[in-house]
This record gives structure tokens, sequence and C-alpha cells, in this order.
């Protein structure tokens, strides 16, 4: 067997550049392998992570995009308000917390530093529903938006590039004309599933919101996002919601509502089926090179036992068994699929950087990636060789002998 | 890599090695041996009833034209070719209808091969070359290396262990290959042609090389050649000619005494 590999190893090696060729279908369907499964391992658990980093069973009321609001039947421009909000909070009960969220970037202005952060406007409910925790201070009070006190709590991130290692709590912030004070400071949160900061932003009244930084707005928000107790009461909660707001919005009974409302789960939906569909993508990528790689090997063999008839003549002459010849041309095979795979081992491994990099996924990369690569790439050559090795080992001798 | 072979068909195959003494009993033996060949809608009759016997020892010549079935005749004496009548024996055992890997198994113990174009496998060195049918027999490998040098040696290419074939003479590969024919210590080398792409001086050292192991080793040499020279150093010259052995004669002086069989069958 050691023998075989040897004899392999250098026939791989005496042909070159054809071997590379037939190796990098292997080595492309390898790595296709190798990524596949290390996002398999990983994805699920980091986008169950990040959205959950956006709050517990959240329900999402969005602005209408313009297609719905371009119908005629409908009523052209009617933007979910602060008064929206107020009539969920009245007419539905079980919801555990609701808040209005409006957000514009500005240039925020602290003793130290400029910085362009996230001004959030919400409402007193906004740390509960998105599960945010305070480090230090207070949160934002019922007086805080009954007043419209220009006060403000910071993200840990815009903390940090307003007032470096500083505590912000009771410090001031200016806005264009308007200064703030900071009340209170976040524990860092991280990234959400689409890629921002959350830490990077102040948040104040969505009244105080509305005068100082985007006056004109009047009482229109970007969103609603409530907060349901239980994962069970989502959905009937939603379309409780939903009830109401028709009736806000006054949309006729046949008519198209000028908002949207979505579910946490619908994030993780869709997450699941990016991710799905990278699969699928690498799957069948991993498949055709593996196909492609595969073809090669059978041809690249092919040629070589065309090539060495003479050789394995000599060898049928000397005693070797068709067993023999097959198991060698199998291994040959098998030798150079192998090389192909540890190569693409390598590129998957690039690769996973390259993904950890962009969509802050963590992989899991263990010796089942090294195992998988080889295992795979065995096999390729194994069913690929096949067919070669069983036409070398058929070879009548004579005739074998005979070959200039 | 090799695992012990169990032979398939019911009498099991034993095989002598070279080291018994069998000199009473032929060493090779062909009854009634003919080869048919169908090609395309005809029925080619290479090899016609045949009858031979080899004693232990003898060094014979088979001449003949192209196509007058010698080829044939070595194919079935290797082991490479199957009979479609007749019964070969080799050391006593009918070796012609063995399955493929009882043939292989009899070519390795019972037989070495000369080829006329050397056939060592190409940037594998004379050692490896020498080997290779210790491969397939499945010794390790410290044995294998001890008995190929003891192979090379005998050729007197000792010094040259270590160079591929393309490093070597024509002579030189010849007698690598021939080392490599010897080292499993069979009985029997068929030697095709094997000064055929030889000048005259290597011819000679290769025939000597050959002739020596006759003597010295009691191997029986069964060598194909057109050239006459060749077949007037042989003991025994066999001509083959449309599928039959047509004449077989003794070179004077006889350097064994032949059986009484080889003798009226001669005169037959």
């Amino acid at each position: 067997m050691l023998e075989a590999m040897w004899l392999a190893l250098r026939s791989v090696a005496r042909s070159g550049l054809r071997s590379v060729l037939t190796m990098l279908g292997v080595l492309i369907g390898v790595a296709a392998v190798v990524v596949v499964v290390a996002l398999g391992q990983s994805a699920r658990d980091q986008i169950g992570a990040q959205i959950e980093s956006l709050g517990t069973n959240l329900i999402y009321v969005f602005n209408g995009d313009a297609e719905t609001r371009s119908r005629r039947n409908e009523r052209v421009g009617h933007r979910l308000s602060v008064s929206d909000a107020e009539a969920l909070r009245h007419q539905i009960a079980g919801l555990r917390a609701l808040t209005v969220y409006a957000s514009r970037p500005a240039q925020v202005v602290s003793d130290l530093e400029t910085a362009r952060v996230d001004v959030v406007g919400a409402d007193h409910d906004y740390l509960k529903v998105r599960g945010y925790e305070l480090r230090s201070g207070r949160d934002l009070s019922v007086l805080d938006v009954q007043t419209k006190a220009r006060v403000a709590l910071i993200g840990s991130t815009a903390a940090r590039r307003l007032f470096g290692d500083t505590d912000p709590v009771g410090r001031g912030l200016r806005v264009g004309q308007s200064r703030f004070e900071i009340v209170g400071a976040l524990a860092a949160k991280g990234q959400n599933p689409f890629g921002s900061d959350q830490d990077d932003r102040i948040i104040m009244p969505v009244g105080t919101w509305a005068t100082h930084i985007a006056p004109g707005r009047g009482q229109q928000v970007d969103m609603i996002m409530a907060s349901a107790p239980t994962a069970a009461a989502v959905v009937s909660l939603r379309d409780d919601m939903d009830r109401v707001l028709l009736e806000q919005h006054r949309i006729p009974l046949e008519g198209k509502p000028d908002y949207r409302l979505l579910t946490q789960d619908s994030f993780r939906q869709n997450q699941e089926e990016i991710y799905r569909v990278l699969s699928v993508v690498l799957v069948s990528v991993a498949a055709i090179s593996l196909f492609v790689g595969g073809v090669g090997v059978t041809n690249v063999m092919l040629v070589s036992v065309n090539e060495r008839r003479r050789e394995i003549g000599t060898r049928l002459a000397v005693g070797a068994r068709p067993a023999d010849i097959r198991l060698q041309f199998l291994v040959e095979a098998m030798t150079l699929t192998s090389a192909g795979g540890l190569l693409g081992l390598g590129l998957a491994l690039a690769g996973i950087f390259a993904l950890e990099r962009q969509l802050g996924w963590v992989m899991q990369l263990d010796l089942t990636a090294l195992g998988l690569a080889l295992g795979t790439s065995l096999c390729i050559g194994f069913i690929f060789g096949l067919l070669p090795a069983q036409r070398a080992a058929r070879l009548d001798p004579i005739l074998a002998l005979r070959h200039e | 890599m090799r695992r012990p072979l169990a032979p398939r068909s019911k009498p099991p195959l034993r095989l002598l090695t070279g080291e018994r003494d069998e000199a009473e009993a032929p060493l090779l033996e062909l009854e009634g041996v003919g080869k048919d060949y169908v090609s395309g809608p005809e029925v080619v009759h290479a090899l016609i009833d045949v009858h031979l016997e080899i004693p232990r020892g003898q060094f014979v010549a088979i001449v003949g034209a192209s196509g007058s079935g010698k080829s044939t005749l070595m194919n079935i004496l290797g082991c490479l070719d199957r009979p479609s009548y007749g019964a070969y024996r080799l050391g006593g055992i009918d070796v012609g209808q063995r399955s493929v890997d009882e043939r292989a198994l009899v070519r390795n113990r019972l037989l070495g091969f000369v080829f006329q174009g050397f056939n060592l496998l190409p940037r594998t060195t004379a050692l490896e070359n020498v080997e290779l049918p210790l491969v397939y027999r499945g010794l390790p490998r410290r044995k294998r290396r001890r008995l190929a040098l003891e192979a090379l040696e005998q050729v007197g290419l000792l010094a040259r262990v270590g160079h591929r074939p393309n490093e070597l003479s024509g002579g030189q590969q010849q007698r690598v290959a021939i080392a490599r024919a010897l080292v499993t210590r069979p009985p029997l080398l068929l030697a095709d042609e094997p000064t055929g792409n030889l000048d005259s001086k290597t011819t000679l050292e290769v025939m000597e090389l050959l002739e020596r192991l006759v003597e010295t080793e009691r191997i029986t040499l069964v060598l194909v050649t057109h050239e006459d020279d060749i077949a007037a150093r042989a003991h025994r010259v066999l001509t083959v000619r449309d599928g039959r052995i047509e004449d077989d004669s003794y070179n004077a002086p006889p350097p064994r005494r032949p059986s009484n069989t080889e003798l009226s069958e001669q005169e037959a």
C-alpha cells in the first residue's frame, strides 16, 4: 500500500501541469464543501444571537413603502406618528412595552470631540423594548418624554468617540444650537443582524428629538416597536396592532395598509434564507467542481494508463495480479485528488476568514475540516479513478507489452 | 501489498522452486497444445498441436519467421496466454488453464522474463526495477533490497544500482532486466530477442551472461531469436513454422544427454 502511494506520488509529480489543472476542480470543490460545513456549524447560532440582540419577541411597524402609497385608493403620505403609538399603547393591553423610533444622523459635539452619530428619538420604554442595559446613570423617564426634556442616553461606541474613557453621565452635548444633558450611559450591545453598530447612537425623548433634531417632522416617526411578553403572544398581538392601526389610518376594508407589520421571526427567516441560499450556491459549486474535477481525474488517469501500457505489461509479467494494478492506479487517482483536496482546504480557510470579516460570523474550524477535505477528495479519487484503474487491470499483458 | 493467494481451482497450486532438484522430470511439458484466435470472421490457428519437453538446465532457442507462431508459443510458455487446448505443465503442474491470479503467481514464482526492449520502469533506479517482482511477492523492503543487490551483483552491475534506465547503456539496461528476471530465482528464463536492440559487443556480453546462468545456476533458458549466430549458441533449436514446431534439433555437441523420449521424438 505504501509502495503504491509512493509510486503514485512520483507519477503525479511527473505529470506536472496536467495534474495541477485536474486538481483545480477538486480543489475548488473541496473548498466549497469545507466552507458549507463551517457555515452550517456556526451560522445559525450567529444569526440567532444577532437577532436576539434586537430585543425579545419584537413586533415592528414600519412606514409603508412608496409602492403601496402610490395606489389611488389609499391615503397617500399618512405616516406612523406618535399618536399611533399612543393608540396602540392604550388599546392593547397585553404588550410588554412599546416605543416609537425616529433616527437621524447628526453632528454631535461634546467638550472634547465632535462626531457624527445616530440621534434617536424614542419613548421611555425604548431600552426595555430593545433590551439595552444601563451601565450608569438613569433611563429616560415618563416625565422626560412628556416635558420634552433635553436629556439623552448615550451608547457605548458614541460615548467612547465623544468622551473617551471618561464617564459621560452628567456631561453636556450639543447638536446644532441645542444643548442636551446625558443622563445615562448604555452597556455595549454590538452589531445588529444588518451589520450596523447598535452602540453608536444617542437616544432622547421623541418630542425633544422632533423639536431640536428634526424640526418639521412633527409627530411622524420611522417606526414603532413593541415587545410581546412571550413568544407565543407575538402573533395575536401583531394582529391586534394591525386592527388598531387600520382604524387609526382609516384604511378601507379591502385597502392596502400604508404600514408594514413585521415580527422578529421574519428577520430570522430572512437571515436564514440568506444563509440557505449561500449554502445552496456553495453546495452547487462543490458538486459541479467536484464532478468536473472528477472527470478530469478520470481523463488524466486514462491518458496515464494508455501511456503506461508497457509498464503495466511489465508489471503483469513479473507477477502483478490485476488487483495489484487496479490498486496502484486507484491510489494514484486518490493521491492526485487528496493533493487537490488539501490545497482546497487551504483555499477554504482563506474563504472562511474572508466571510468572517464580511459577515462577522465566527466559524468553527477543527480537525473535521481536514477530515472532510481528505474524505471528500479520497472519495472523488476513488469514484473517478475506478474506471481507469479497471481499464488498467483488464489490460491483456501481451498487448500491453507489445505497446511501444 | 500482496496477500497470500488462495488458489481457486480444485487441485491446489503447489509451486516448485528452483532449488529443488527435479532432474528426472522435464521442467516444462507441452502436450498437444494449440491456440486459435478469432480474427473477424476467420479463426486463426496460431499454434497447432504442439508437443514439447524441455528438461531443466537446457538452453533452447526458438526461431521462425514473424507470424510463424513463435510469439504465441512464448506467450503460452510465459503464462501470459492460455492455450486453447492441450496441457502445459511447468514443474509437473498444469498451469495452462489456471485463473488470472494464479498465472500471475506462476509468473512471479517460476518465470523470469527478458524482453527485447528491456522494459525497465523509467525514472526508477536499477535497484528498484530489480526489486519489482519481489514487491508483488510481498517481501519486506529490507529483504527485497538484499536479494536485488545479490541479483545485480550476479550481472556485474553492483556499481550502477542507483542509476535510472536513461543513465545506463543498452547492455547495462538489459543486464538490469536480467537481474530482475533472476531475482526471484525462477527455474525458467524466457528471453524474447534479448539482444535485438544491442550492438554486437554488448550482444556477446549479454549472451555470455545468460549462458553462464544456464551453466552455473542450472536455469532453463528459452530464447526467441532470428539471428543464426545466437541460435547456434543454444543447446537445442526449435524452428516454428505455420503454428507447428517444424524442426527440433540439437547443436553439436549436445551439452546434456537428452532423454530417450526426446531422442525418439526428434527422429520421428
